[in-house]
């Protein structure tokens, strides 16, 4: 049941002068649509970014701006209504994963993508997060902390499972370590070697490191889901793991949202500065590689690399997979458009999730294939779980010959003895 | 009191004092908004991020190359009325003579001609722009009445401009009548519709530098 | 006082002017009338049977600019023997008589030629208070006005302030001064505005009231379409200058050395009526502008109130000063910020 009156009140809990600023500085000049792989690859302007967040900012107007009395008052700004909410969804959703390329274009400066992300917020609490998988996987991130329901007992018996599995040893629940590690739960699910490169690295940089039962699946699917509570939730059991063992470092998995969630957002819920370092895995990696701390042998082999958008255009790490793939002497492809400007790969930001969304990622993938058959490397490497998986299914689906990889994987097999 | 007396006296008056207090309610309303203190590290000091915020202002003039192809041509078009328009504001001569007279600072003008041409070409272009704007299917679609208005709202100050510029169809009184009304028409409607561009898109520009210089994220 | 029986032929072939001569004059009154040259014929024959036109002159609220304007024309020329010519029945400055012996002229005069005689006005007419600011023997003008101009043929509104109220109709106006159109408006008017205006332009108002019996062609300010058709922009000599871009920016400078374009200095020429950059002034001797000085717009309604006075540049306007502007910033400012401090009252405190 669609409550309009907590989507509003949804709306405009999100609103300070960020966002106001955003929402007013709009002139409808159609770049954000050129930009979108949603719009460009179907012809739809529905799938206008700015469009997508259109109900939050006529709530802005009405509720939230300079006039919103006359707004209101001569009806300038429709208000909101359970059937324009429920039309809104699949723009809000299914057709948005949040890359940020919208926000790279706009010549007014507008971040289109954190303005969905806010607009989620309103979306779920009038119950409108799409109840397929997306708003299921939430509700069991409720109760565990993990979107498949994988209790902390779980997890510990999994760890140490892949440590007998890929011969890593692996740390547990220490009650003191330096570095804490988290995971994605598509590494869980999907690519536990993952899991297993990263401690394997964690091993050789030779710190003190540990998992933790009570705060470890970063993945927050309760973030793109627009629960508020939820999102916070996971984050401030992060958080309070990883200080418990006076983490100094808390690394990010291959994973993209995760990464942002942790680095940006989260000491916000935390009140103040977060008393350790956040790090994608593969910015301690680059890190100690320049240090010295990490040596691994030359593998040299033709490859490409996909950039998760929340870990490069959005998360400000974008050279640390360069650093890696060039110490490792691999023959670097670059894609077009590689780095900050790069092309979604069309599951983030939780499309991945939505069942019905399929053609759109279908059409998303479309670019990437081509972008990647175009630099005739038979191995295209990510960072990002998400990512793998997306590719991975559109892969499939294409009948590629192409093998999609991870970096932490590829630094793992060729550590230095 | 003729009509060129009503607008350079009374009309003058109530439209400067409208821009004022509606461009500066409008900007302290949303600067006042409560702000949300972001506590994470900052990947740059204070003021690399002030510094991304001013850069940005400027880089955000010319999209990426990446995205050229797509918005090339709009871009363009959109740029050519801009700059034809700044060329004579800022170039003519009884423009230039405004702004001294309220200011006190002056520059040389633009020979006649070229500012001649130079309105003929902002004309065509702002024409241009409003039959794209009607035929595209995303701006067709995002468009709202204020995209109209504030086109006819530019569209008038131009086109009597033009008009007292070579003294035809009425008397000089009447047309600098009726370009002076079209301007204060556009004073007043500015602080309230998309045509505050003028301002948001420096704010907007510098804010979306400061923040993402903060991630050390792309600008 | 009554018109003698003399004709103008007779009066001017006593003076010295044939016939010839006067044709020649009718020439170049048609022309300076802007009427087709053919008439000049029929306008020489009318005016050499002419009869001698009453004109009753009556002086309100004036500066006596206008009329010392019209008598300071230096030779004799035609223009000048008509004023001559008319019969001036009346009038306060230059009349022999005064006090009750000058009001009993009006009186005669104005029963003598009812119906007939031009009534001319130069000066505005005061009406706040009764009409108490301005009173010849105890009489206001309103009342003398309005008591004389039903026996009148026609009225000649003489200078800006008999036609528009000019000087004192500037703000505050303490004295309610108009022109006349305010107070008299079921008799045919000619304003000749200007202040003062140019001599030629009043007699050549006479003339072709004095040849055609009726008066010229008026603009929709009932001003002669002949004399106040075109703006003192569309003759102006200097308007080369202003097409070129060539402006003198200040007063001196080698701009205005060099003879350019006065807009800048807050020439009104593109906004006023007049001739006086084609017929001029003292006999076509110069103009303001010839002169260095940009044109005032003095032949134009409340040109002493213009926006910005006569330095201030046509494309300039006042606006609010400053301090008004400083204001209306506080005023948005504290506008904005109820609206900011309403809506934050709808966000909670901690945001995450």
């Amino acid at each position: 049941m669609t409550d309009v009156v907590k989507a509003m009140r949804g709306f405009i809990a999100d609103i300070g002068p960020n966002v106001a600023l955003s929402l007013e500085s709009c002139v409808h000049c159609g770049q954000c649509a050129e930009a979108c792989q949603f719009y460009v690859q179907t012809g739809d302007p529905r799938y206008t970014p700015i469009h997508k967040v259109e109900l939050f900012k006529q709530t802005y107007h009405r509720e939230m701006g300079p006039f919103s009395f006359a707004y209101k008052f001569f009806g300038f700004a429709p208000a909101l209504t359970a059937e324009t909410l429920t039309n809104w969804q699949d723009l809000v959703y299914d057709s948005c994963n949040m890359c940020g390329r919208c926000s790279l274009i706009c010549p007014m400066g507008i971040d289109i993508a954190d303005l969905v992300e806010q607009t989620r917020h309103g979306m779920y609490e009038a119950g409108l997060a799409p109840a397929d998988f997306l708003g299921a996987i939430a509700e069991k991130e409720h109760g565990t902390g993990s979107p498949f329901g994988l209790t902390s007992e779980k997890f510990r018996d999994l760890l140490h499972e892949i440590g007998t599995a890929h011969n890593v040893v692996m740390h547990v629940d220490e009650p003191a370590a330096e570095i804490v590690p988290t995971v994605s739960s598509i590494d869980v699910k999907t690519y536990p070697g993952s899991m297993a490169a990263i401690a394997k690295i964690l091993n050789h940089i030779g710190l003190s490191w540990s998992f933790r039962t009570d705060g470890f699946d970063a993945d927050n699917v309760s973030l793109t889901a627009g629960d508020r509570a939820g999102q916070s939730a996971i984050t401030e059991s992060i958080v309070k793991a990883a200080i418990s063992c006076g983490a100094k470092i808390l690394v990010m998995p291959e994973c993209g949202h995760s990464f942002t969630e942790m680095r940006w957002e989260a000491a916000n819920a935390y009140g103040k500065d977060l008393p350790f370092r956040v790090l994608q895995i593969t910015e301690l990696v680059a890190e100690n590689i320049e240090s010295g701390k990490i040596r691994v042998n030359k593998a040299p082999h033709a490859a490409t690399y996909h950039d998760a958008c929340q870990l490069s255009r959005r998360g400000g790490a974008t050279e640390a997979p360069r650093i890696i793939l060039h110490a490792l002497g691999v023959d670097l492809h670059e894609l077009e458009d590689a780095g900050d400007a790069n092309w979604c790969c069309g599951g983030g930001g939780g499309v991945a999730l939505i069942k019905r969304a399929q053609p759109l990622r279908d059409a998303a993938f479309a670019i990437k294939k081509k972008q990647i058959e175009a630099t005739a490397t038979p191995i295209v490497y990510t960072s990002c779980s998400g990512c793998r998986q997306t590719l991975d299914h559109g892969g499939k689906a294409a009948s590629w010959t192409t093998t999609v990889g991870s970096l932490m994987e590829l630094v793992a097999d060729n550590l230095a003895s | 009191m003729t009509l060129l007396a009503f607008a350079r006296g009374p009309a003058m008056q109530v439209a400067t004092l409208v821009l004022i207090v509606g461009m500066f309610w409008r900007l302290s309303g949303i600067l006042l908004l409560r702000r949300r203190v972001a506590h994470a590290a900052a990947r740059n000091p204070f003021a690399v991020r002030l510094l991304g915020g001013a850069v940005t202002i400027v880089t955000r003039t010319i999209p990426r190359r990446t995205f050229w192809p797509r918005v090339g041509a709009g871009v363009a078009l959109s740029y050519v009325f801009h700059i034809g328009l700044f060329i004579v504001l800022f170039g003519g001569a009884p423009h230039i003579l405004v702004i001294y007279e309220l200011f006190g600072v002056s520059w040389p003008d633009l020979p006649k001609g070229v500012v001649v041409v130079a309105s003929g070409i902002t004309l065509a272009a702002l024409i241009l722009l409003l039959v794209r704007r009607v035929t595209h299917p995303v701006l067709k679609m995002l468009s709202t009445p204020d995209d109209y208005i504030s086109w006819v709202i530019v569209f008038l100050p131009v086109a009597t401009g033009i008009l007292l510029s070579g003294e035809t169809i009425a008397g000089y009184g009447t047309l600098l009548a009726l370009h002076i009304l079209s301007i204060e028409a556009l004073m007043i409607w500015l602080p309230f519709g998309k045509l505050m561009h003028v301002t948001l898109v420096f704010a907007g520009r510098f804010m979306l530098g400061h923040n993402f210089s903060r991630k050390g994220a792309a600008t | 006082m009554t018109a003698g029986d003399e004709n103008l032929g007779e009066m001017l072939a006593r003076r010295g002017f044939g016939r010839r001569g006067l044709l020649k004059f009718a020439f170049a009154m048609t022309a300076s009338l802007a009427l087709p040259p053919a008439l000049a014929a029929a306008m020489a024959e009318n005016l050499a049977a002419a009869k001698r036109q009453s004109v009753i002159w009556l002086s309100f609220q004036e500066c006596t600019g206008c009329l010392e304007t019209l008598l300071r024309t230096d030779s004799p020329t035609i223009a000048g023997l008509i004023f001559d010519f008319i019969s001036l029945d009346y009038q306060e400055a230059l009349m022999a008589a005064s006090g009750s012996a000058a009001e009993l002229t009006l009186r005669q005069a104005v029963a003598a030629n009812k119906g007939k005689f031009l009534l001319a006005i130069d000066g505005s007419v005061p009406v706040a208070d009764g009409g108490v600011y301005s009173l010849t023997g105890g009489k206001s003008n309103v009342s003398m006005l309005e008591e004389i101009a039903p026996d009148a043929a026609a009225i000649l509104a003489i200078g800006t302030c008999a036609a528009y109220g000019g000087i004192p109709k500037a703000y505050p106006n303490p004295t309610g001064a108009v022109g006349v159109e305010d107070v008299i408006t079921d008799k045919p008017i000619v304003n000749i505005p200007g202040c003062p205006p140019i001599p030629e332009v009043l007699s050549g108002v006479l003339v072709y009231f004095v040849s055609f019996g009726r008066l010229p062609d008026l603009d929709e300010r009932k001003r002669p379409l002949a004399y106040f058709g075109t703006t003192i922009h569309d003759q102006c000599y200097r308007r080369p200058y202003y097409d070129q871009g060539k402006f003198a920016k200040s007063f001196d400078d080698e701009g205005a050395r060099q003879g350019w374009c006065l807009f800048e200095l807050g020439c009104k020429g593109p906004t006023t009526h007049n001739a006086c950059a084609s017929l001029k002034w003292n006999d076509g001797t110069s103009f303001p502008i010839e002169s260095g000085h940009g044109c005032l717009g003095c032949s134009e309604p409340d040109f002493w109130d213009q926006e910005g006075g006569f330095y201030t540049s046509l494309a300039g306007g006042a606006g609010p000063g400053w301090r008004e502007s400083g204001i209306a910033a506080a005023v948005g400012i504290a506008g904005g910020a109820a609206a900011a401090f309403a809506a934050r009252r709808k966000t909670p405190e901690a945001q995450e």
